[in-house]
């Protein structure tokens, strides 16, 4: 199959020094839902961050589609190649404000904020109750979680890369979700890439990536 | 008009009684801080009299260069004591804040002392020096904090600010909400001071000149233009701090470097 994404090599220690990853070349296609498995402390969320390119990585190569991103272009990057970070961080703010900013930065000018959009994605993750003004510091954890994977597929990029984002949900709930991301991902053109360590939704994907022991590879 | 009373070594000796009195407090209510009162009295005093020395000998020699040299001089000193009050720092701090302390001070030092006041020659040091020493002594304050709340923002709210950067966020997009912060923040005091300038609190300089035999209204007007020149150097001072700042730990392409931030963990 055609390569989608490809980025690396990418090398990481822990804070004790600790090998995390070496030379880790990533290389996926689209249409696909990719799972990235792995103990904890392992370094998934770093290599999730050294792929979006949150990490400070500049002699690592990026191609999207066949284009290269370096450097100044790295914004534009991370708008198509985009992470939903671990714990769902939220701006200070309305639910809008959170599901509405990246369509007011430069990045997002592609497309509007589609309020309909947004509020059919609330509906399909359980949140259709959650009004728009409601300031996010009251919503709970599993509420901010949802509401993180409405706003990434609210803005729809080429490759979402969601690190843990169904922790913190009832299995019920999750399953939503998780079928969800996988309509998401099954689009030519669409990617997902995402840390789960439920078995059962790892079994589904497409392919299994599995980082352990300082070595990146797949699982069959 | 009444003259100047001169104030001699009995006087000062007298005025000493009463930082004395301040130590006694400390000492029976246990503050802990007769030792730090007593070197900062100690500082001022010896400052104070290095610098009125300094001074009687640069208003005596009227020369220029010896005027400037002694402005650069005090902004390097300004610069180390505003990096000095923040509790964080970062390589080439100390280069930035001066750089922008020199910018904000001789530009709108310039202005104030060239356009508005009309300074004859000049240099002329008994307005140039007080006026920049002013200019200097507030910028400091406002960008040690401004510079301080950019970099606490950075570190406390990472979160937030890579959350911008993850969906895409250039440079500038993903420093906006820190910036702003900091500058207004860099900005309370002199914005506090000119609202309650008059009513709480009569200026210290405007206070200087009338007890030196100035018209009050005299004064009024000098008061005036020196709030207006700090509330400038401040808001010009604090947001290039911060843009420095931003340049340190963030490149082009956008990706936020906390790794070139460093604590003062001991202060």
């Amino acid at each position: 199959m055609a390569t989608f994404l490809e980025c690396g090599p990418f090398s990481a220690r822990d804070g004790e020094g600790r090998l995390l990853f070496e030379d880790a070349l990533v290389s996926l296609a689209d249409g696909q839902c990719v799972t990235l498995e792995g103990p904890s402390g392992g370094g998934k969320s770093t290599l999730l961050r050294f792929i979006t390119g949150l990490a400070w990585s500049p002699e690592a190569g990026r191609t999207l589609e066949g284009a290269d991103f370096a450097g100044s272009q790295m914004p534009a990057w991370r708008a198509r190649v985009t992470l939903a970070a671990q714990d769902a961080p939220m701006l200070a703010g309305t639910v809008r404000d959170n599901l509405a900013f990246p369509f007011a930065q430069r990045a997002g000018c592609l497309h509007d904020f589609d309020e309909g959009a947004s509020s059919d994605l609330l509906q399909a993750v359980d949140l259709g109750r959650l009004p728009l003004d409601r300031e996010v510091r009251t919503l709970s954890g599993g509420e901010r979680h949802r509401l993180a994977l409405v706003r990434g597929l609210l803005w729809d990029p080429p490759v979402l890369v969601a690190d843990e984002p169904l922790s913190g949900l009832d299995p019920e709930v999750a399953g939503q979700c998780f079928e969800l991301l996988l309509r998401y991902a099954r689009r030519p053109g669409r990617l997902l890439l995402c840390a789960l360590h439920d078995p059962e939704f790892n079994s589904r994907a497409d392919r299994r990536l599995r980082l352990a022991e300082g070595i990146l590879g797949e699982t069959r | 008009m009444s003259g100047l009373i001169e104030l001699g070594p009995l006087q000062l000796a007298t005025a000493t009684l009463l930082i004395v009195a301040a130590g006694v407090v400390s000492f029976v209510l246990r503050l802990g801080v007769e030792r730090r009162l007593a070197i900062a009295a100690l500082r001022t005093t010896i400052q104070l009299g290095l610098l009125g020395l300094i001074l009687e000998r640069v208003f005596a020699l009227e020369n220029p260069w010896l005027v400037v040299g002694l402005l650069l001089l005090m902004t390097i000193f300004a610069a180390r004591e505003a990096v000095s009050r923040a509790s964080r720092r970062y390589r080439g701090i100390l280069a930035d804040a001066w750089l922008t302390m020199a910018a904000s001070c001789f530009l709108v030092g310039g202005i104030v002392t060239q356009v508005v006041v009309g300074v004859k020659p000049w240099y002329d040091p008994q307005y140039v020096i007080p006026l920049l020493g002013m200019i200097l002594g507030n910028s400091l304050t406002g960008i040690s904090l401004c510079l301080d709340r950019f970099m606490d923002y950075l570190e406390t709210r990472s979160n937030e600010v890579e959350l911008r950067i993850a969906f895409g966020a250039t440079r500038r997009e993903a420093l906006a909400a820190p910036l702003r912060d900091a500058v207004r923040t860099g900005m309370i005091p002199i914005i506090n001071s000119m609202a309650a300038a008059g009513i709480v609190s009569l200026p210290g300089m405007m206070t200087g000149q009338i007890l030196a035999g100035s018209p009050p209204m005299q004064a009024v007007a000098y008061q005036i233009v020196v709030m207006f020149m700090i509330a400038a150097a401040v808001a010009l001072g604090a947001m290039l701090a911060v843009v420095f700042a931003g340049r340190r730990f963030m490149g082009p392409d956008a990706t936020l470097r906390l790794d070139r931030m460093t604590s003062e963990s001991h202060q």
